[in-house]
């Protein structure tokens, strides 16, 4: 009788339906067998903005990874003949016609009739062209590698193309924009990689152990949180030794802005931690006899890595930032380091508004990475929630 | 209600114990210490050489030759019971001489901000969630973004030069030329608060930012909750549904962040400070770190965390009164 | 008083335009109760959110839709043509017809006592100040059978039991004296010997202020404790409709036919129950003909799975939808 009922259930569903329903069937069996990571990707796929906003950091990170080899000249070398040069636009055409090969217009020192000052202008009937792949300045290529070659050069050796300007010393404002994103981003991903560690250690152990250690961890955690976070990176800034090279000076800042970055993260992996510690799974493993960190690091973290990735992703903007501002007012980074807060140190009145705006270039980039990180962050956030579905 | 008043009040003492402690190890851990910048700030140009002994010596006059701990009870003892948080040796003065005028100023900065953002992005997150998907709110979420993106210090900039333009020269500092040294009187406060906007703007900026999506997001969800159909389905009119139901309750993240955004405004302010020359706790702060005058910078550290602290607990009361939930959960 | 005819109700979603309710009419006699039963997702939340206007930015009713009310003073209106917003409606909700919903705890806004709300609710709609809406408030909370009012009335919702509320919830609906209650599901968040209370209740109530009343549930037990008409839903469509007596003793259609099967009761009680096989099918993905055509154990290859059938009218009052009427009604013929 049940068999009967099922069979005219079956033959009975009208074809139409049916045939949909294959097609989807198919979708839906890969749906269900792909692993969260495939899904996630697939999810983050479909978010436009984010995919939009991960190309422009991965852009970044190869531009400051091959800096030697993108920007024309390094970081402090100068144009004595060029200084707080304008930008200088490649053309193609000008009044003396047009060519294949991108020109700028060569540079002459003038006298300012009115200030007698020398100045640099344009000679608009100088014609000096682009060469790409070129020789020019030794560097290493990612510090090691001795190399010449880079990306694009002017063909007269004697002239220099300030594609983004030069700053008061003549030196190349794009070259150094473009070391300088080297910088802050590495001095991100260090920060973020000190605070993740720390995180995992202090969040574990809190949500792990439960009871007064964590009361006294939750404790600690509050007065980080309450505490204002740039005064308080100020001040272990400020302690830093005046004589200190740039290379400790630069470790320092890592460590420095790892240091206070963890405790929205450690929250996280804390009270995820408390709520799972008394699932089956963990109990389990527990009564078998592993050992904690084994326990925490195979059974309990797995089933929210997604959510500790969103979250270090999202404190990227808040490192980049700080390491910015800090640099901005002289307590980060110093010269002749060049980060984007270092180079922003230059434009710190209105007046380069007004006179030298391609000062400002940096700035760019700063809000150009923060925005980027904060929009694949949000990215990573909907496509990691399960509960928003592939469509 | 009580007990609840109480057992945040000791949450907040103990933390800020901590904090003190936490302030104390930063003040020791500049290279040197202070007998040795006191010394040389004293004779340096003098043509005195300064023997180990003068230094010692300093170093003995001012309890410095005591065990760390003593120190820290010292200090946090003198602060507490008398008001006094020792030397700013590069005014040669007391630091609460140092400090005096520019705490109220910067509470006047910091007031001035909180209501400007809550002014602004109450209404505008609100408008958001009820309009959701439309331009209007497509525009308000990238608006956000940039807000969050957008470093203070440049915004200032901006905003300066703007001004500039706009207003002529006179415009950053807190006050116009003449007046700042000027005894208080209401031309003064009213001088103040004419250059008071500019900061405020400024340091709102990314708060309203990252408010705006807050209200708009718990605004969102409030709104798809049974009650608000069930007033609806009582026949109570629109606007006045929207403010009693949904509105009343996505305030409750904004009351519960008002320390977080404290925290903020503190934390930019020594920035945008530089930029818009204002005299006040940031910038003095600023130029305690570069000048290594580390009782001014602690003094500073610890009223800055002291009011974050109060307006946590502001906070905490107020979301209490708010919802009526609270209390219970927490008896 | 209340006539609804042919309403069809859509929904704009990201997959395209659903009609999740197709051409349903139904009617609720003065000072009776029609139950509607059906199971989860057969559209019996939405049909009667659409009579109160309450359908989300996204639901659409149909333009050929009529829903007649009968208001206090005699007028007819189509509520179809009041639209969502304006006094008209506003008028409508609450003070003509009131709803009570599954969740009481959630119906109520949490932040305002319960005396609050319903002093709001009556000031709305009846002319009267602060002191007499509270009066009538504690009047109402006396009849619902909370004890204590003058306390209970400036309590949050929080601080009743599930129960509690739910009778608050009752007395709130009440407060502004609707002649027509809408009950969705009223009973089914609470613990049985609790549903049982309301569910008394309830039926006083109607009884004593001789209100109109549609209480809907997925229980057809409960049914035929309160209900004087009843509604089977399937998928959208009203499958069934009659007097209750008659639709429970001579159940025309296989679904309700099956529903009535799966009952426990007293004569069958060591019976196994009889669920109907199959599950219901999502409301995108309606099966063409009949909808229920898919766990029907009498279907009729051909005709059942290409054609909808009509309504058809098997005795006074009771239609039917369904095709297994027709041919009798041929062979009759
Ligand atoms: N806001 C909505 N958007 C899209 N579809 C909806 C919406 N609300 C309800 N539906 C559809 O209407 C169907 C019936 O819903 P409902 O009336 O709540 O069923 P019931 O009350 O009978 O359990 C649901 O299964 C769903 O597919
Ligand atoms: S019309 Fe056919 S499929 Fe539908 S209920 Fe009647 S017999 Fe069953
Ligand atoms: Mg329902």
């Amino acid at each position: 009788m049940t068999d009967m009922i099922e069979n005219r259930v079956l033959s009975g569903s009208s074809g139409k339906v049916r045939k949909e329903s294959a097609k989807a069937h198919k979708k839906r069996l890969k749906y269900y067998s792909a692993s969260q990571w495939t899904l996630i990707w697939w999810r983050f796929r479909r978010h436009r903005a984010a995919m939009v906003a991960a190309t422009v950091l991965l852009l970044m990170a190869l531009l400051g990874a091959f800096a030697e080899f993108v920007a024309p000249y390094g970081p402090t070398s100068r144009d004595t003949k060029y200084l707080d040069g304008a930008p200088q636009i490649p053309l193609f055409c000008d009044q003396n016609g047009c060519s294949w090969r991108p020109f700028v217009h060569g540079v002459t020192t003038k006298r300012d009739p009115v200030t007698l000052r020398a100045i640099s202008v344009p000679d608009p009937d100088k014609r000096v062209y682009l060469t790409f792949l070129a020789e020019g300045e030794k560097t290493d290529l990612l510090g090691f590698i001795p190399t010449s070659t880079h990306l694009f050069l002017l063909d007269d050796k004697r002239a220099k193309l300030h594609l983004w300007g030069t700053d008061d010393l003549g030196r190349d404002v794009f070259s150094r924009t473009i070391y300088a994103t080297r910088t802050s981003l590495s001095i991100g991903v260090i920060g973020v990689l000190i605070s993740f560690v720390l995180a995992l250690v202090i969040g574990g152990v809190a949500g792990y152990a439960g009871g007064w250690v964590d009361n006294v961890i939750q404790r600690v955690t509050e007065v980080i949180r309450v505490v204002p976070i740039i005064p308080l990176y100020m001040g272990l800034a400020a302690a830093m030794p005046k004589e200190w090279s740039t290379t400790e000076v630069y470790f320092a800042m890592t460590l420095i802005l790892g240091l206070f970055g963890w405790p929205t993260l450690a929250r996280r992996i804390r009270s995820q931690l408390l709520s799972i510690r008394s699932e089956d799974y963990v109990i389990a493993a527990r009564l078998a006899g592993a050992r904690p960190l084994r326990i925490i690091s195979q059974h309990m973290l797995p089933s929210f890595t997604s959510f500790i990735i969103v979250d270090l992703v999202i404190s990227f903007p808040y490192m980049i930032l700080s390491e910015t501002a800090l640099s901005f007012v002289g307590l980060g980074l110093r010269p002749p380091t060049v980060s984007w807060g270092v180079l922003l140190q230059q434009a710190q009145s209105v007046r380069v508004i007004e006179q030298t705006p391609w000062l400002f270039i940096p700035a760019v980039f700063v809000v150009l990475a923060v925005l980027a990180f904060t929009v694949v962050g949000d990215g990573l956030r909907d496509a990691a929630d399960p509960y928003s579905d592939v469509r | 209600m009580l007990r609840f008043t109480l057992e945040r009040l000791v949450g907040m003492i103990v933390t800020m114990v901590l904090v003190s402690m936490m302030v104390f190890l930063i003040m020791e851990i500049p290279p040197g210490d202070y007998a040795d910048r006191y010394a040389f700030r004293k004779y340096s140009g003098t043509g005195i050489a300064i023997t180990e002994a003068d230094i010692e010596a300093i170093r003995h006059d001012f309890g410095l030759d005591k065990p760390m701990v003593l120190r820290y009870v010292d200090w946090i003892g003198n602060i507490v019971l008398h008001g006094d948080f020792g030397q700013a040796f590069a005014f040669e003065t007391d630091v609460i001489k140092v400090i005096g005028d520019k705490a109220w100023l910067t509470m006047a900065i910091l007031f001035g901000t909180l209501l400007l953002t809550y002014l602004v992005s109450i209404p505008i997150g609100i408008y958001a969630a009820v309009r959701r998907a439309s331009a209007a709110d497509y525009g308000l979420t990238i608006f956000s973004y940039l807000g969050l993106a957008l470093p203070n210090f440049l915004l200032a900039l901006i905003m300066l030069y703007f001004a500039n333009l706009r207003f002529g020269a006179d415009i950053g500092g807190l006050f116009s030329a003449g007046m700042a040294d000027a005894s208080w009187s209401f031309a003064k406060v009213w001088d103040l608060i004419k250059h008071l906007w500019l900061p405020a703007f400024v340091l709102a900026w990314s708060a309203v930012a990252y408010q705006i999506q807050t209200i708009r997001a718990t605004m969102s969800d409030e709104l798809n909750k049974l009650s608000v159909t069930a007033a609806r389905a009582r026949g109570v009119p629109e606007t006045r549904l929207l403010i009693k139901y949904p509105a009343r309750l996505a305030i409750n993240p904004v009351v519960s962040t008002i320390g977080f955004d404290v925290n903020r405004i503190f934390s930019e302010l020594p920035i945008v400070a530089v930029v818009l020359g204002l005299t006040e706790l940031g910038e003095l702060l600023l130029n305690a770190y570069l000048d290594l005058d580390m009782y001014v910078a602690g003094a500073i550290l610890l009223m800055l965390t002291f009011v974050i602290v109060v307006m946590n607990f502001i906070s905490d009361i107020l979301l209490a009164w708010l919802d009526p939930r609270i209390k219970l959960g927490n008896n | 008083m209340l006539k609804v005819e042919n309403l069809s109700i859509s929904f704009r979603t990201d997959e395209g335009l659903i009609t999740p309710v197709e051409d349903i009419s139904f009617e609720v006699r003065p000072g009776h109760t029609l139950g509607i039963v059906g199971e989860s997702g057969s559209g019996k939340s939405i049909s009667t959110k659409a009579v109160m206007q309450l359908l989300p930015g996204n639901g659409i009713i149909s333009k050929e839709a009529k829903i007649l009310y009968t208001d206090k003073s005699g007028k007819v209106m189509d509520i179809n043509k009041l639209g969502k917003k304006g006094r008209a409606i506003r008028a409508i909700r609450g003070g003509e017809i009131g709803m009570i919903f599954q969740e009481p705890m959630a119906s109520f806004s949490p932040v305002y006592t319960i005396g609050n709300q319903m002093v709001e609710t009556i000031r709305l709609h009846r002319n009267v100040g602060r002191k007499d809406a509270r009066r009538i408030a504690i009047g109402m909370l006396d009849k619902v059978g909370i004890s204590n009012p003058e306390a209970r009335i400036d309590q949050y919702p929080h601080e009743m039991s599930g129960g509690m509320r739910q009778r608050a919830m009752i007395a709130l609906a009440l407060s502004a004296g609707p002649a027509l209650l809408i009950a969705d599901e009223p009973t089914t968040a609470l613990d049985v010997t609790i549903q049982a209370q309301v569910l008394d209740l309830m039926r006083n109530l109607q009884r004593d202020l001789s209100m109109g009343m549609i209480f809907i549930t997925h229980d057809l037990g409960v049914i035929s404790h309160i209900a004087d008409d009843v509604a089977v839903m399937y998928l959208g469509t009203i499958v069934e409709r009659g007097p209750t007596d008659k639709v429970i003793h001579e159940p025309a259609h296989p679904y309700t036919q099956g529903l009535i099967k799966a009952l426990p009761s007293v004569d069958r009680l060591h019976d196994r129950l009889t669920p109907i096989p199959g599950d219901i099918p999502s409301p995108n993905e309606r099966p063409t003909g009949c909808p229920f055509h898919t766990r029907c154990s009498k279907t009729i290859v051909g005709l059942c799975d290409r054609h909808q059938p009509q309504i058809l009218q098997v005795g006074e009052d009771h239609t039917v939808r369904c095709f297994l009427h027709e041919k009798q009604g041929r062979a009759t013929a």
